[in-house]
Parts: structure tokens; sequence; C-alpha cells
């Protein structure tokens, strides 16, 4: 019974579903029998039409990428292809986050056009996370809940690479030439 | 482009022109994304060492690629311009003995702060590439949604349907808790008059379903103000809007009325 109000539960709700909202819906449910019971549903779709992936820290029933061609159909309009600004731009933001337009510019060896940030800001995969304290007082960019629901990911560390990333931080640090993040950075949240 | 970003690029070119080039084909700087990318695509299809570039070789073909796409946006050349003359630099710094050391009192190769660029970019572009391999949200999978198309479609301010208003008002007679009696009354209000009524509340501009009844405490008058309501909204008098399910419902003259009015 627990599987099925489980099951129910994250097929109804518009957004993943977080083990804590679970949890509490289910009340008095052990913990462990959640877990339990979720895996047991993952394991179950794990070869259908349909898959239960964790995202964002929540739980969401997905199609499953191998019926994307079958299921575009339904709709007469297709997502534009990302340009590999745009991809580019958005993995250094994910990378380098907190981050400022002219630290993307250094990395990428060429101006950051104002569209491209703007891009990113309307599909809401990055947000302004407040301003970095140098003079200016860029924004500073980083990804936002959306882009872990958008991209299929449960969180940052789900990111390819990122431990090949650490090895050649020291580099990185070298090209950007820039101080300990921690020193200069104030953050605003305005969110 | 105008002329001095192209005298400047040929006199670039002459400078870096004494070494032999192999065959590269053409290249379209539209498919680059900058300098960085142009010098790993140079390195990489050449299988060359990205610690030991060979300068000269690499600076002369970059300026080939830049001398040969002259209608380049001059807002983008500064930074190919910048890269071109970095190069030169850098060339020239290989042919002199190497002077600069570090604290340690080792040897810096002058090529260094590029090549770090160079891989980071290089790092970063490969991250880029398979950030796009991730199944995507409405390229790969999809989830159940009423709009799955995009939410950045502006829509149109959608009309309220008959079965909205109605309910709206079936909630304002439950609200009233009047006691029902059957009584054979006069007609003491016509629908005429609050055809009246409705069109003259309106003139001040947009109401409430709400605010326009509120006055109005027994229920023949909700009745009749109700059909008056309807009358007018047959006759394209005025308009109902009701942004989404369950929102307030919207009541205002029609632009064509307004515009009769301004008229008169």
């Amino acid at each position: 019974m627990l599987t099925r109000n489980i099951e129910a539960l994250i097929l109804a709700s518009d957004e993943p579903l977080s083990f804590d909202k679970l949890r509490a819906l289910l009340e008095p449910v052990e913990s462990s029998d959640v877990r339990e019971a979720l895996n047991t549903l993952e394991n179950h779709y794990a070869d259908r039409g349909i898959q239960l992936k964790k995202i964002a820290n929540g739980w969401q029933f997905r199609t499953a990428p191998a019926c994307a061609n079958i299921v575009e159909q339904l709709w007469q309009t297709r997502p534009p292809r990302l340009s590999r600004s745009i991809l580019e731009t958005l993995a250094i933001i994910a990378y380098q986050q907190p981050t400022t337009r002219a630290e993307i510019e250094v990395l990428r060896g060429i101006k950051v056009s104002s569209s491209i940030i703007a891009g990113l800001l309307e599909r809401s995969w990055v947000k302004v996370l407040g301003r970095k304290d140098v003079p200016g007082r860029p924004h500073l960019y980083g990804t936002s809940k959306q882009f872990l629901s958008d991209f299929g990911l449960n969180s940052l560390q789900d990111l390819p690479d990122s431990a090949q990333l650490m090895d050649i931080n020291e580099t990185q640090q070298e090209a950007l030439e820039l101080p300990e993040p921690s020193q200069t950075t104030e953050y605003n949240n305005h969110d | 482009m105008d002329n001095t970003v192209e005298a400047e690029i040929q006199q670039l070119h002459l400078a870096g022109m004494e070494t032999a080039l192999p065959n590269l084909p053409p290249v379209q700087l539209d498919a680059f994304e900058g300098p960085l990318d142009i010098l790993l695509h140079l390195i990489r299809k050449q299988k060359m060492d990205v610690f030991d570039i060979p300068m000269a070789t690499i600076t002369s073909q970059y300026l080939n690629i830049i001398d040969s796409n002259k209608n380049l946006d001059v807002d983008v050349a500064g930074e190919y311009l910048v890269m071109a003359s970095t190069l030169m630099q850098l060339k020239s710094r290989m042919l002199l003995p190497r002077q600069e050391v570090d604290e340690e009192g080792n040897e810096i190769d002058p090529r260094d702060a590029l090549v770090a660029q160079l891989i980071a970019y290089e790092h970063y572009r490969m991250l880029a590439e398979e950030l796009d391999e991730f199944p995507r949200m409405q390229r790969d999978v999809f989830k159940r949604s009423i709009f799955p198309e995009s939410d950045n479609v502006e829509r149109p301010l959608p009309e309220a349907d008959l079965d909205a208003l109605l309910s709206a008002f079936g909630q304002v007679l439950k609200r009233m808790k009047s006691e029902v009696l059957h009584r054979v009354i006069l007609e003491t209000m016509t629908v005429r008059q609050q055809i009246q009524f409705v069109t003259e509340s309106l003139q001040q501009g947009s109401m409430s379903f709400h605010e326009l009844l509120h006055d109005h405490q027994n229920r023949e008058a909700l009745v009749t103000t109700f059909l008056a309501i309807l009358e007018l909204w047959r006759q394209h008098v005025i308009q109902v809007i009701q942004t989404h399910h369950h929102a307030c419902i919207t009541l205002m003259l029609s632009i064509s009325t307004q515009a009769d009015k301004a008229r008169i």
C-alpha cells in the first residue's frame, strides 16, 4: 500500500516531490520504509516508458529518453538546439559559480554577449546570486534549481567530470589570475 | 570591415609569413567560438603537443585564417587581433635566449599563460558538450504538464466561459444565506434597468464580478443584474476576463463600446 501511495503522490505532484515532503505526507510511516518503497518503484520503472528519477532533490516521473523521438511528435515545435556559446557559458557558470561575466570571458577568450546571459536568465537556468565586491560591482551568476531539473540532475555533484576539474584548478587560477573568491566575494542574495 | 583593422591584419600577417605551411582546409570563423577555439582546432588537428606549441607555425596559420575571413565583424575582430599580437609576441620571445626565471631560478616558458588558458578552455568546451548530451527536459525527456510546449509563449488573456461565470454566481448566492420563500412578487426591477446600471458602473473602468454584485442584497436584484451581464456579454458590449482557473472574474466595456462612447 505504501508503494502505491508514494507512486500516486509523485504522479499527482507538479514539482519533484522531496523525500521529506513524502515522509511528512505519509506520517507516521518510517523513513526507512519510504526509502525502501522508493527503491522498489525505481527498479520497477527502470525498463518502462516512464521512469522514476531523483531530480533537484525530489522524485519525479519522466518519460524515458529512449522514447523521445515518439513523444516529441505530440507537439508541433521542437526545442531549438543550444548554441555552443550558450552551452560553454552555462558550463562555466555551473562549475565556477559564483562567477562574473568578466571571468567567463577570460575562460572563453572572447566577449560574452548580453544576449547569451539574457537567454540563460530567461530560461531560468542561471540566476544572479549577488554582486562581487570589486570595482563596478559586477553580477555574480550561478545555476538555478530549474537548471538541475531541466538537465535531469539531482545536485551539482552530478555534473560530469568534477574530479578531473579539481586537477586543473591550479592551471585555471593561473589563467584567471584571480584572488581567492572567499576574500572578495560578498553575497547579497535577493532570491 | 574598416580599413584600419584590415591594415593591421595585413601587417601582422606579413610579419608572420616566413614559415612554410602545410595546406589546411579553409575554415570559416563563424564555426569558431573565438581565438582559443581556433588555436585548439589547429593544435588538435595537427596533433601538436599543447605544452610545446610550435609558435611560428601556429602564428602563421592563425593569421592565415583571420586573413581569409575579410568580412570579420568589427565588434569581434578585436579579440582575434589581440590573440594575433599575443602570438606574435610569444613567437619573438621564443627566439630570444631565456632570461625570465621564477623565484626558484627555473626558466619560465613564455607560453605558460597561453597553455593554461587553452587547457582551461578545452576543458570547458568538453564539459559543454557533455552537458548538451544530458537527457534534457522537453528535448529527451518529458513530464506530465498542462502546457508542455513552453512557459514563455505569450498567451492572450483568456475569456472566461459561461460555466465559470455561472459558478461564480452560484457562490454569490450561497454567500447570501437568505431564506428562500415562495412568494409571488411584483417585478420591481427590470433587466433593462440593470443593463443601464452595469454599463454605467463600468464607465469608471473595469470591475470584478463580485464588486459589481456587492451592493445587491436580495436574490431578485442579484438574478436581474446577472441576467443583465449575460445580455451585455452576448451583445459584445462588455468583455468578461478570467486570467486562470478560479481567478477573479473581471468585467469591462469592450474596446469597441469605449470607442463608440468616445465618438459621442
